[in-house]
């Protein structure tokens, strides 16, 4: 299209060891410098909390507690990451406007949120987090920066049928449970298809590579399952003027599998910020190919929650023509 | 973005086992809701519920189009999560409106029968309206892209692209005669 202009997307590769770098999945908090979400392992223990009942539209020979306890130990395995997260006391909690803030409910039967009554959503996750350092933890201390996750349910539709066993009649609870932790864990929906966090994933209850690098730079492991690199660069229009949350990915074009069997390979992406800048980090020892994209579906602009209001923007750049490197 | 939209086109074979959300059509979507409205916000503030335990954000919504019901003048939107005393609550996908903003709305009641309005499907009916600035057209986005038609078993034709408001409009329409 004439009215597409021609972009420029100028690459810094630098692979080192692995730092504290700010990838594009996680939710922010704040406006200007967004925070990253994330929880704070050192202030209070982090447990989740099931309430075991459940209704007929449960099917399957495993128990809801098997399935959420799977769907947690697979985070809880990823490669270079440290999450420390237990399972809690069972709750009898069964209203999301009655969770407490010490309870991280897991709820099979609460129906006072108005979308249970939409059969289209499976699930929802809600997180809350602090504005600021100090701000009350509610577990009997303050937070210690901005972004601080102090809470996080996860409520399943009770009018929606899942099973609890893969290919049964129905959702598969774990896929569906392992996708919403992924939130409780302060992580975005992800552009990139084969992950997780892909908004409209199907069937997928292992994690990508793209989970992997997100969980672990939210969560990074002080002594490294593998060694990581980054790739850096900027994304920009001819005329110089900075792209704004272009969809950067990085592809590995070998068929070698550094992560081993369990983690499955896929593009790992992040989102360039209003200079333009982008870092994919958590990438493993491989060979690479980097494409820019514009963010126009299938996943979009209103997927990713907050990222551009974070940084005081309506939406972002999609003016332009996918380019790969 | 055609490789990675190709990628998802294979994906949607399976889409009934989709995480979070199953995309509603349209037609799904006119279906579900006993309001569909255009209107720009004209208000909107966050607060937390008299419980302490959830935020959720109001919109008070100004009416230039009623496409489905008979409410004119201006509705009270609620949207749970958003920001007030310090702490910030969010739902993944769940985009609160701003004063400002341009949308057309598919809604129904609140259960909570306090005169609030709340949004079919999460997020799904929340189409907000731009105008591009190249083509100058008006345009409509959910964020989810366009299907076409679903069934009980799937999606059985995905269309990726952006609607104008007026290819909107029009499918509202022959949904509600249809």
């Amino acid at each position: 299209m004439a009215s597409r202009r021609r972009l420029l997307v100028g690459l810094f590769v630098v692979l080192c060891a692995i730092a504290p770098a700010f990838a594009w999945l996680p939710e922010v908090t704040g406006t200007g410098t967004p925070a990253t979400d994330r929880w704070n392992f050192g202030g209070f223990p982090v447990a989740w909390n099931l309430n075991p009942q459940t209704g007929s539209n449960i099917q399957g020979s495993r128990s809801v507690h098997d399935v959420i306890a799977a769907s947690f130990a697979t985070w809880l395995a990823a490669p270079n990451a440290t999450i420390n997260v237990s399972e809690g006391p069972i709750t009898t909690v069964s209203s999301e406007a009655a969770s407490p803030a010490s309870v991280n409910l897991i709820c099979f039967v609460c129906t006072d949120a108005d979308f249970s009554k939409d059969n289209t959503t499976l699930a929802v996750t809600i997180t809350t987090t602090t504005d600021s350092a100090g701000q009350n933890d509610g577990h009997g201390g303050t937070a210690a920066f901005a972004g601080e996750l102090i809470k996080a349910d996860i409520i399943f539709n009770p009018s929606v049928q899942f099973s609890t066993d893969p290919g049964g009649v129905g959702e598969d609870l774990q896929t569906v449970a392992t996708h919403e932790i992924g939130h409780f864990l302060g992580l975005d929906h992800s552009a990139v298809v084969r992950a997780v966090m892909f908004p409209f994933a199907s069937d997928l209850t292992t994690l990508s590579y793209d989970d992997v690098a997100g969980i672990s730079a939210l969560y990074p492991k002080g002594t490294p399952d593998y060694t990581s690199g980054s790739i850096s660069g900027t994304v920009q229009f001819a005329s110089g003027t900075p792209v704004f949350g272009a969809h950067v990915f990085a592809e590995s074009t070998t068929t070698s599998e550094p992560l081993g069997p369990n983690i499955r390979k896929s593009p790992i992406g992040t989102l360039s910020k209003p200079d333009g800048s982008y870092t994919i980090s958590g990438l493993p020892a491989d060979s690479y190919n980097v494409t820019a994209e514009p963010l126009d579906g299938p996943v979009s602009s209103s997927d990713i929650d907050g990222f551009p209001s974070a940084y005081g923007r309506d939406t972002v750049d999609t003016n332009f023509t996918t380019k790969r490197y | 973005m055609k490789r990675l939209l190709a990628l998802t086109i294979l994906l949607l074979v399976g889409l009934a086992s989709a995480t979070t959300v199953k995309p509603m059509s349209i037609e799904d979507l006119t279906t579900a809701a006993s309001t569909v409205i255009e209107g720009k916000a004209t208000e909107s503030w966050s607060a937390w519920n008299p419980q302490h335990t959830l935020i959720y954000t109001f919109t008070r919504v100004r009416i230039s189009k009623t496409l489905k019901g008979n409410n004119d003048g201006t509705i009270l939107l609620k949207q749970l999560g958003g920001s007030a005393g310090g702490y910030t609550q969010k739902v993944a996908g769940v985009h609160p409106l701003m004063t400002g903003d341009q949308a057309v709305l598919f809604l129904r009641p609140s259960e909570a029968r306090d005169g609030t309005m709340v949004i079919v499907g999460l997020m799904q009916g929340n189409f907000h309206i731009e105008r591009e600035a190249k083509s100058g057209s008006v345009v409509v986005n959910n964020g989810v892209n366009d299907v076409h038609q679903s069934t009980a078993t799937g999606v059985t034709e995905y269309r990726g692209a952006k609607l104008t408001l007026k290819q909107l409009e029009a499918r509202v329409r022959r949904a509600m005669n249809g």
